[in-house]
This record gives C-alpha cells, structure tokens and sequence, in this order.
C-alpha cells in the first residue's frame, strides 16, 4: 500500500535530504568560480524542492537549513568560512533561507496531501468493494473469508481470524486465515471470549489526542492491559456488534513489520468489521423471520386442520352414524330394496369420508414439503385413464373426452396428477347432475392446457377466485350432499407445484370450466 | 370361481382388527377358507401350519414389518402373497415387488377390488404354464393359440412384440406386471432396464387396442412400477 511506501520514505527521509545536499555540494563546488554565487541559490532551491516533493515536509526543512550552511559556507565569499563580508550578503542569506523553507513547506505538504488522498480513495474503493460483495448473495462463510483476505491486505498480518456467536453464547472459530494457528492460543480464546462479552474493543490506536478523530462511531476501545487477562500485545480485537446483537469477534494478529496502526488503518478496519457486522445481523434477521413464517404457517394448518375434521369428516361421519343407528333401532322391518338404498348412501358418505382423509394428508405433505416428487414424462390420456379406473363405471358413462392425437408428453408425479384429475372429475360430476362432463386438451408452443369441464350452474363470477381456497365450498354448493373444497386446494397445491397454474372459466349456456395450464419444458429435457 | 369343491385357503396377516374382520367377511362369503393372524411371526408359523393358497399381507405393522415377513416368506413359500399398501408410499410398492410380493392394493379399497386381485392371483398361481387358449374382456378379444386379437369382432394387426406384451399382461390380467418383468420376458435378461423402449411398444399397443387412443381402458399405468391389464 502507498502508506507502506511512504512510512518507509519519512523513516529514510533525513538521510535523503542529508544526502542530496551533500551531494549536490559536492558536485557544485568544482564549478565554483563559473557562475555567480546567486545562481548556486537557485540550484540549491531546486535540490530543496526535489527533497520536498519526495520525502515531504520535515525533511525538506532539514534540507533547507543544510542548504543554507553549505551556500554560506562554500558560496559565499570569503570561501570555507560562515563569515560573510558584504553585508548585503546576509540579506541573500536570509532570503535564501525563508525561500527554502517556504518550498520545502508548499512542496511537502503537496506531496503528503497527494498521498493521503491516494489512500482515501483506495480506503474508499475498499469499503465499496466490500459493501458491493455483502449485498451480493453470498454465504456467512464466503462473508468471512472475503474479509479476512481484505483485513489481511490491510494490516500485512498473518493470523487473522472471525469468531461468531454460537447457540451456546460463546463465540467460537468460523473462518480464518488459511493454515493460521495462532488464534487457536488460549490467551487469545480468552481475550476474543471477554471482548464478545463486554462488546469493547482491544488493541485499536488512542484516538483521544487525535485532533480530527471526532467519528462517534469509534468503539469502545481499551488497551490490552486493561482487559487484566495478559500484557501488553499488538493484536486486534473488534467485536463485531449491531444495537441489537452482539454477532461476533474480528481478531487481528501481530503485523510482520510490528508496526503501530495509523488511525487510518483502525478507522478502516472498524468500518469493515461494522459492515461485517450489519452483514451477520442482516442473515440473522432473516433466519428469524423465515422460522416465524413456518410457525405461521404451521398455525395457519393446524386452523385448517381444525375446521377440516369439524367440517369435512364430521359431517359425512354424522349422516353414517344416524344411518346405522336407524337400521339398527329393530322397531322398523327392513325391506331389502330400502336397506340397499340406506346402505347405498352410506358408501356415498364413506366416498367422501375417504376423500376428505385422503385430500388432507396430501394437503399437510405437500405444505409441510414432505413430498418428493418422481417427475417422468407420461401422456395426458394416460393418466386420465388410471383416474377414470377409479371411478363406478355410473360415473364414468357421464364422462366424455376428446384429445388431440399429437398432444405432447407432460412431465409430472403421476400420483399426483392423478389426484388433480380425480378431484377435477369428482367436483364436475357433483355439481352437474346427471349432465356429461367434457375433458380436454390442446398445446401451444409454451404450454399444454387441459381442462375439464361441466354443464352444472357455473360459479358466481365474484367466485372464481376464492374456490381454490382451502376448504372453501360455493354458495350454490350449500344444499348439496359432498363438499370438495378440500380437494381443490390440493388440486391447486399440486398444480402450483408443478409450475402450472389452473383457474375457472364460465362456459355458455351453463356450466364450469377448469383449466389447468402446465408450461413445456424445453425440448432438450424432452429427450432423456 | 364360486363354490370350490375344495375351499381355497386364504392367510390374512394384518394387525388391525377390523381389517381382519372385513377381509374374513368378504373372503368368507365367497366360500373361501381363511385364516386370520395378527403379527407377523404368527402369520408365519400359520403359513408353515396351514399351507395357504394366497397371503394377503399388512405392509405398516408394529413388531416385524410386513417386508419383511414378505422375505421371510418367500425363502420357502411359493404361492402369491398380495400386499396392503396405503396411499402414497409408492416406493413401499416397488420394494414389496422386490421382496417377493406378487401384487399390492391400495388401502381403503372395495371388496370387489380386492376379489377382483385374490382372483387374478389365484388364477395365475393355478395354471402358470398354460394359459387359457382364449380371453374375451369387454369387446377385445384374444387367442393366444392362434395369435390373433380382434376388437369388437375386428382383427386387429399386431406386431409379434406387440403381441407378447398383450398376451403376457393378459395373462396376467388385474395383476400389476413391473416393466422388468415385461422386458425379460419379452425381449430376454439382457434388455430389462429398457423402459423407454417398452413404453413405445405399450404406447402404440394402446393406439390399436384401446377403445379410445389417447386414454386407457385395457393397459394402465402403474407409475414408476410397470402396468396392470383392467378387466373392470
């Protein structure tokens, strides 16, 4: 980093500036009697400024007054002597002098304003890397090695290492400088342990007689000796803390070059620990809130659930329990024709009681995710036929279908489908009488539909969208037998699932139309 | 089927006692001899005392699980064994077939499913080598003598391949028949993972037999199994 560099310079700085005068003396002084003694003032300003522009302010005043002694010493008559005979020579002399310090002064602060602003914009293009690779979607351990990479390009130290919070509310090692040990040491555990709990940081530069250090976003800082656990250290340690939530530990380790750290480098490394920071308590949060919505959603079956068993099973169980009871009370004798009629309508209540069972479990896997899918290409027929074996042949003499000989393939779980269609088929047939129900299907490029379609009395347009909620029944259902509510939202949980969506259409002169819309998956899949 | 001169003899092994009681029921009036056991170490010692013609076998069982009573079975027993499924556990199906199982019905199933089953298993284990010179299901109508299929009095025009898959789902009417057994038998050990081939042949089998084309009635699919011949 320039910073590096420049340290390196300031450090060389009086040497250099002692140098090149020596020099330049040294060269000037064979061509003494050529040039008038003013014209070696300005070749000694010019060495002033070179020293200022390289090694910066203090060096270039050291420059300036050797600059001086040497003019005045070699220059300035009489030779090899400070004495000075002309008067008017003490006022070159002095002139000289103000001049070099004014350009050593101008020329070195330049230069040093030039390298802080380097460092600026390179602190700045640090920060908004960072930042830049924090929103982008990355892992908690992508998080940490990034940082520590842009820690390590910081400090030049060889051990550095991230500390998280664990469900024991003990920090504990999550990511660190490849092959580093030293964090691992027990007086480190100790110390990343005490700056978790008491949320302040150990080792960061005084800021106190720093007059520009007016950032409040400085931490809690103390020195290592006041932490009471070991002495005096070079290490960091930065919790990585949100006004919530205590995340974590940054621990910095020695620096190769032992250097002290600027307050440059601590401002910049706290900026990246507090972005780290905002980071974790962003990831927390939304762990938080993903565990909220399954509890939420949790309540909102077991309500369903609720309303299910009181509803769906309760009533078909009620109709069979007084059936059976009736039979049974012996006070009335039974003629065949009448007992196969009760008996009849106690298989339409199991049918449905066995349906309602059937679409609740199903409705609970595949909320609760439980359901893995065996996705296989298969012909809509196919599958049509499998669920019309399921129906009494009296239900399927009403069904009617037509479907285009090319209809492509669809990829589906055939189980799954299966129920989609019987309980398309099963509400069509309920709601429509005695009436045919027409299934049917057509492709696009995009999309294969099909849809199944009655001639009961349709669905009240204010309707169409609330049938697919769970246990919703039409209005027009209210006086009729069996409720389905329950299969249509497992139709549309598998439908979705699937990638379709399904919806109703009203068909003239009466009647409903379900159609469901599965989009064609590429071609390329098609093959396999 | 009805009135065997000698009864048939039926093993039901299920640890549900109503199961068992609506199975007796309806096996019962039928004229057939059953016997009830309701775990599965008693329903293999009643196996080994009554020599059944049929097992039906409960595959959720506490204590020994029905696969594998099913394998344990099958180490000396070789009459077919027809196994109660629930809803949904399809991979359950496919391991009992493994296990030695001849066939499955899901539960809750109707009495005229599960005789429509213990028929088709008990036909086949009683002439597993000659099949009847000729079926007639509906309007389709095979003569395995003379290779011929005619639909609703139509010949109908098979290709040899064609023709043994049919015959051999035919034969195993109402009964699940996995796509492995179909290749070996149809095209040899050799070709028994190539399902994709086998679904062609069933896919124009069905557009010549079928009533309708594009929907089974006959050939139905039991996916990620094989398929089932429907007599219903």
């Amino acid at each position: 980093m320039v910073s590096r560099r420049a340290e390196k310079l300031n450090r060389f700085g009086y040497l250099i500036a002692f140098a090149f005068v020596v020099m330049a003396t040294a060269l000037f002084y064979p061509g003494r009697e050529h040039f008038a003694k003013a014209q070696w003032a300005l070749l000694y300003q010019l060495i002033i400024a070179f020293v200022a522009s390289f090694c910066g302010v203090k060096p270039a005043l050291l420059a300036a007054a050797l600059s001086f002694l040497a003019w005045n010493f070699f220059f300035i008559p009489p030779h090899n002597t400070f004495a000075v005979n002309d008067p008017k020579d003490w006022l070159s002399l002095l002139v000289f002098l103000a001049v070099g310090v004014l350009i050593g002064i101008q020329t070195g602060r330049l230069r040093e304003r030039e390298n802080e602003a380097l460092a600026r914009e390179k602190e700045t293009a640090l920060l908004n890397r960072f930042s830049a690779y924090l929103v982008s979607d990355i892992s908690e351990i992508e998080m940490g090695n990034n940082l520590i990479a842009e820690v390590t390009g910081i400090t030049g130290a060889n051990c550095i290492a991230l500390f998280l919070s664990e469900a024991s509310g003990k920090p504990a090692e999550f990511a660190a400088t490849p092959g580093a040990v030293c964090q691992r040491a027990p007086t480190v555990i100790e110390l990343v342990e005490w700056v978790y709990k008491e949320a302040k940081a150990v080792g960061l530069p005084d800021i106190t007689n720093t007059p520009d250090a007016t950032f409040s976003a400085w931490p809690i800082s103390v020195k290592h000796n006041a932490t009471g656990i070991c002495g005096p250290r070079n290490e960091i340690f930065l919790p990585l803390q949100t006004s919530t939530r205590q995340a974590g530990v940054l621990y910095i380790g020695e620096r190769l070059n032992q250097a002290a750290y600027s307050i440059h480098e601590a401002r910049l490394l706290v900026a990246l620990a507090n972005q780290a920071a905002i980071f974790l308590e962003r990831r927390y949060l939304q762990k938080i809130s993903i565990q909220a919505d399954a509890a939420q959603e949790a309540d909102r079956l077991k309500s369903i659930l609720l309303s299910a068993v009181s509803h769906e099973l309760k009533t078909p169980l009620s109709s069979m329990k007084a059936i059976v009871t009736n039979l049974l009370e012996g006070d009335v004798e039974w003629n065949s024709d009448s007992l196969h009629e009760e008996i009849q309508a106690l298989q339409s209540d199991l049918n449905r009681l066995n349906s309602s069972i059937g679409s609740l479990v199903d409705l609970s896997r595949l909320e609760a995710s439980e359901w893995k899918p065996q996705m296989e290409w298969y012909d809509f027929g196919e599958i049509l036929g499998s669920v019309l074996a399921d129906f009494p042949q009296r239900d399927r003499a009403r069904i009617a279908f037509s479907l285009p000989e090319d209809l492509p393939q669809i990829r589906v779980d055939f189980p799954q489908w299966e129920r989609v269609l019987y309980h398309l088929l099963e509400n069509a047939l309920l709601y429509s009488g005695d009436a045919p129900v027409h299934v049917g299907a057509s492709a696009t490029e995009k999309e294969v539909r099909m849809w199944v379609e009655d001639e009961g009395p349709g669905i009240n347009p204010a309707e169409l969208h609330s049938v697919f909620e769970k246990f919703y029944r039409g209005k027009s259902a209210a006086n009729i037998h069996s409720g389905t509510g329950l299969g249509l939202a497992v139709t549309d949980e598998i439908i979705r699932f699937h990638g379709g969506r399904i919806w109703i259409e009203n068909v003239k002169p009466h009647g409903a139309r379900f159609v469901i819309s599965l989009p064609r998956t590429p071609p390329l899949e098609s093959s396999k | 089927m009805s009135a065997p001169e000698k009864p048939v003899k039926i093993l039901i092994i299920d640890d549900e006692e109503q199961i068992r009681r609506a199975l007796t029921s309806i096996l019962s009036a039928r004229k057939y001899a059953v016997f009830a056991a309701a775990g599965g170490a008693e329903g293999i010692d009643a196996a080994i005392e009554h020599s059944p013609d049929l097992v039906i076998l409960d595959l959720a069982m506490p204590g020994m699980a029905g696969m594998e009573v099913c394998r344990e079975l099958r180490t000396w027993y070789f009459s077919p064994i027809l196994v109660l499924s629930v809803k949904g556990a399809d991979s359950d199906k496919i391991a009992a077939l493994d296990a030695g199982a001849d066939d499955y019905i899901t539960k809750p199933f109707s009495a005229g499913e599960l005789l429509a089953r213990v028929r088709a298993l008990l036909r086949r284990a009683a002439s597993p080598t000659s099949p009847t010179p000729l079926i007639a299901i509906g309007e389709l109508e095979i003569d395995f003598a003379q290779r011929r299929v005619r639909r609703a009095g139509q010949e109908v025009e098979l290709t040899r391949t064609e023709f043994d898959i049919l015959a051999f789902l035919a034969q195993n009417a109402d009964r699940v028949v996995t796509s492995k057994m179909l290749l070996e038998k149809v095209w040899g050990e050799d070709y028994a993972e190539d399902t994709q081939t086998l679904r062609v042949h069933i896919s124009h089998l069905r557009k010549k037999i079928e009533p309708h084309p594009s929907v089974p009635r006959y050939i139905l699919t039991e996916p990620g199994i094989g398929f089932r011949f429907s007599t219903q």
